[in-house]
């Protein structure tokens, strides 16, 4: 098996939902033995929110190991039950931290304290170690207990305000956006940055990312603009400074998108030769000459024209059909692909093979997000699919933790271990 | 670090500079993309130096303009790729190797060398050499068609987050190679595709349809519920708006929230029956166990518009951010629909001293700047502003030269 840059490393993951699973499985897929701690006295959310995968009579599956939700960020990991609540919860805690390289969470503040999982505690126990913390606000500041998650990371973080139509309230995008790449991955960097630092020096260290930090880092301008200008910016629904069209435009309903029959495609041009292109495709060249349209000035001025010019001619397109036609042409256009696209019907990503497809005991095969970038020499993989709740509590008691059996069983019954 | 990128991967390069590594960016002659989006510091004087946009994904970086298309800028470009232990560049695929600075090609050289290519859709596949934008990855990857009302065109999300999910994974995967390298003296080529980086954006999307053959589609304002629900989404405010989600299973949840009208002498009729039994099962739960009651259900149901009305009073009594600090106060799980002004003024970050001066000498000007996405106690995040273009061009090549004058000595 090719050596991944993080074998030999050891993960104590105590972080649930999705912002923590996520980077977490990232450090797993490349190498790590991430140990998922997890309890029934406080369980991951996630694994009782659907979709759930289905019986053969289409019902939906009833377990806390059948949620696709979660399955997803915890691929590869050994989960461990273990109560924190309790004292000698918190003992056995320790007792992994000691032996692991890195820990995470993104627990609020109040439940680390509680926990006594504070870093200059962890630190006390295992120098070494590179101790994570992601919560909602930060360690400290007044808001530093609200409460939240990426449904509310969202308004909070800018994120609502600026996306969407201006004649629209700010409702959101649909999703916890910022829950799934932007903060696992801005943990991942600060944690393999960290590591890097003691390969060379031995030195551990406090890491910390306060979520709403982490998001507003990387909202574009929009605060900046504010900050150095004093601009309170608008949500403009599709548009964008520097290029015209830049929009969603409807094409032919398509029947075998389940679901989802209506099908638009993306469409931007920056430069004039894209312009002409566009026009050319959709057989319109006199659009392209139209006075309203004919300089990117005047398209942008005339915008709302512009649009309802182009909508009456995508309409009767496929929208793949647009698409390779604008594609062959040179100019930037997308299906507004949904997940039976990226999972069935995209050629290239079929070809890529992204997605992963892996046997669990009770979802039976399932699709796993794959690496988020190919490593030609050490390319992550999946050990192995989401663990079944305390499967392997024993396996980490015993093989890390170094507890024997009549140790084992007097922390089961005493209500340790679940 | 040497980087060839415009506004895709140039975030990517961010972080690794304000987290301490000497990143020298070249860029064409006039600048790429980035430098000549709007918004500019103060509207008057748009130019390649004075782009937010640009600003805000090149910080701490060095700046050297070569052209690429010369064979002159070529042969610099590439001595200069070779002296970094990272190259990281978002060109068309085949633009780098036609180039002469192509992965192959410097890695015969360097075959420690890291080499990050971020594009669209990645090196290979029959869309690798498909024309990229941000708005064509959200859509082409499952995000677009999640957001937004379904009377309308699917939404983008703010901020070119194709690009900036793709920097992100690029960033985190550079840093896998570094480390690997720095184990085995292994270098290698990283393949970001936009397309895939954000593929973990579609939340439940893929799985649903995985695991049910159902597609997720925009749901808008109402969300997935067939009917609205007091105490769950946006409520507008005298200054802005509140995002509630107060009949979440987490927080104080509704009770709370009516005293807390109560106090405020706002509650109405609520104590009243049958209003008074609803409010104090108000929750998602409640609403499973009436799915399952129609009788129940149907008595209740009608009732929601009038609590649901008298909430809508209650929040337009008061701004934003008081709904906001008051409600978390009390435990209630809502957040505010916070403006980049709201931001700017967010006690939280500013009493975290979040924000950073920067200074910027060539515009006689301290400017306040967003700061870094984590806080590292031992090596803490250094933001720098941003190069001129071409700032670093002679020193950068003054410093090649003498290395290769060295080399040859």
């Amino acid at each position: 098996m090719t050596k991944l840059p993080l074998d030999g490393l050891r993960v104590a993951d105590f972080s649930w939902f999705g912002a923590g699973p996520i980077g977490a499985q990232t450090l797993a897929t490349f190498g790590a033995e991430v140990i998922r701690i997890e309890s029934e006295a406080k369980l991951d959310s996630l694994r009782v929110a659907g979709p759930f995968a289905l019986n053969a009579d289409g019902t939906p599956k009833s377990s806390y190991n059948v949620s696709g939700y979660f399955n997803n960020f915890n691929a590869g990991k050994l989960s461990m039950q273990l109560n924190l609540n309790l004292e000698k919860g918190q003992e056995i805690a320790y007792r992994l931290i000691e032996k692991s390289d890195i820990f995470l969470t993104n627990f609020t503040p109040r439940v680390i304290d509680k926990w006594n999982l504070r870093y200059e505690q962890l630190a006390a126990i295992n120098p070494r170690l590179i101790a994570a913390y992601a919560p909602m606000q930060g360690l400290e500041g007044p808001h530093r207990d609200f409460l939240g998650f990426g449904a509310v990371l969202t308004p909070v973080t800018g994120i609502s305000h600026l996306s969407g139509f201006p004649n629209r309230p700010p409702f959101g995008v649909g999703t916890n956006f910022p829950d799934y790449v932007i903060n696992p991955g801005h943990t991942c960097v600060a944690i393999l940055a960290a590591l890097r630092y003691r390969n060379r020096t031995g030195k551990g260290q406090c890491v910390e990312l306060p979520q709403i930090e982490s998001v507003v880092n990387a909202l574009g301008t929009a605060v900046a603009d504010y900050l150095a200008n004093g601009t309170i910016q608008m949500r403009s629904g599709n548009r964008n400074p520097i290029a015209a069209p830049h929009a969603a435009l409807p094409c032919l309903d398509d029947s075998e998108s389940l679901g989802s029959n209506d099908r638009w495609i993306a469409v931007a041009c920056y430069d004039h030769s894209q312009w002409l292109s566009l026009c050319e495709a959709l057989g319109a060249p006199a659009l392209a000459g139209d006075p309203r349209f004919s300089a990117f000035d005047a398209r942008k001025a005339n915008e709302d024209d512009l649009e309802s010019a182009l909508v009456a001619l995508t309409g009767v397109w496929k929208a793949e059909e647009l698409m390779a036609a604008l594609q062959a042409r040179g100019v930037p256009a997308g299906v507004v692909q949904n997940a039976q696209d990226m999972l069935d019907r995209d050629p290239h990503m079929k070809v890529r093979g992204y997605y992963h497809y892996l046997d669990h005991p009770e979802t039976g095969c399932a699709a796993y997000d794959g690496p988020s970038a190919v490593l030609s020499a050490t390319p992550g993989r999946h050990r192995a699919p989401a663990p079944l709740l305390g499967e392997h509590t024993l396996d980490v008691c015993e093989r890390i933790i170094g507890l024997d059996m009549d140790e084992i069983a007097s922390l089961l019954a005493e209500g340790v271990l679940v | 670090m040497v980087e060839f990128t415009d506004d895709l991967g140039s975030y990517c390069g961010r972080l690794l500079a304000d987290l301490g590594a000497d990143v020298v960016k070249v860029e064409p002659p006039g600048g790429g993309r980035e430098r000549h989006t709007p918004p500019f510091y103060r509207a008057a004087a748009p130019g390649p130096d004075t782009s937010l946009a640009f600003w805000v994904h090149n910080t701490s970086k060095k700046s050297v303009v070569l052209d690429l298309e010369m064979a002159d800028g070529q042969a610099e470009a590439r001595a200069l790729a070779l002296t970094a232990d990272v190259v990281v560049e978002d060109n068309a695929v085949g633009y780098m190797s036609a180039h002469g600075l192509g992965y192959e090609s410097l890695r015969a050289e360097k075959p420690a060398l890291v080499y990050t290519s971020i594009t669209g859709f990645g090196q290979t596949g029959p869309h690798a050499s498909y024309c990229y934008s941000d708005i064509v990855g959200q859509a082409m990857a499952g995000v677009m068609t999640l957001a937004g009302e379904p009377a309308d065109p699917p939404n983008i999300i703010y901020g070119q987050q194709a690009n900036v999910s793709a920097s992100i994974q690029a960033a985190q995967a550079t840093l896998l190679a570094v480390l690997h390298a720095d184990a085995t003296g292994e270098g290698q080529l990283v393949d970001v595709s936009a397309q895939e980086a954000q593929s973990m954006n579609q939340e439940t999307a893929m799985q649903q349809w995985d695991l049910q053959k159902l597609n997720r589609k925009r749901t808008g304002e109402k969300g997935a519920l067939p009917l609205t629900l007091p105490g769950l989404g946006v409520y507008p405010t005298t200054d802005g708006y509140v995002m509630c989600f107060v009949i979440a299973p987490a927080g104080a949840g509704f009770p709370e929230l009516v005293n807390w009208m109560r106090e405020k002498g706002m509650a109405g009729d609520l104590d009243d029956e049958p209003y008074r039994e609803i409010c104090d099962n108000l929750n998602f739960g409640f609403f499973t166990q009436l799915a399952r009651d129609p009788a129940r259900a149907a008595a209740m149901i009608p009732h929601l518009g009038h609590i649901n009305t008298l909430l809508i009073e209650f929040f337009a009594s008061m701004s934003a951010t008081e709904a906001y600090e008051a409600g978390q106060t009390r435990l209630l799980l809502q957040g505010i629909v916070s403006t980049p002004k709201d931001l700017a003024e967010n006690a939280q970050l500013r009493a975290r001293h979040w924000f950073k001066q920067l200074e910027f000498d060539y515009l006689n000007a301290i400017i306040e700047f967003p700061g870094p996405p984590y806080r590292l106690s031992e090596t803490p995040v250094q933001i720098a502003r941003p190069p001129r273009l071409g700032e670093h061009t002679s020193e950068v090549l003054a410093a090649l030269a003498a290395l290769s004058t060295g080399r040859t000595k």
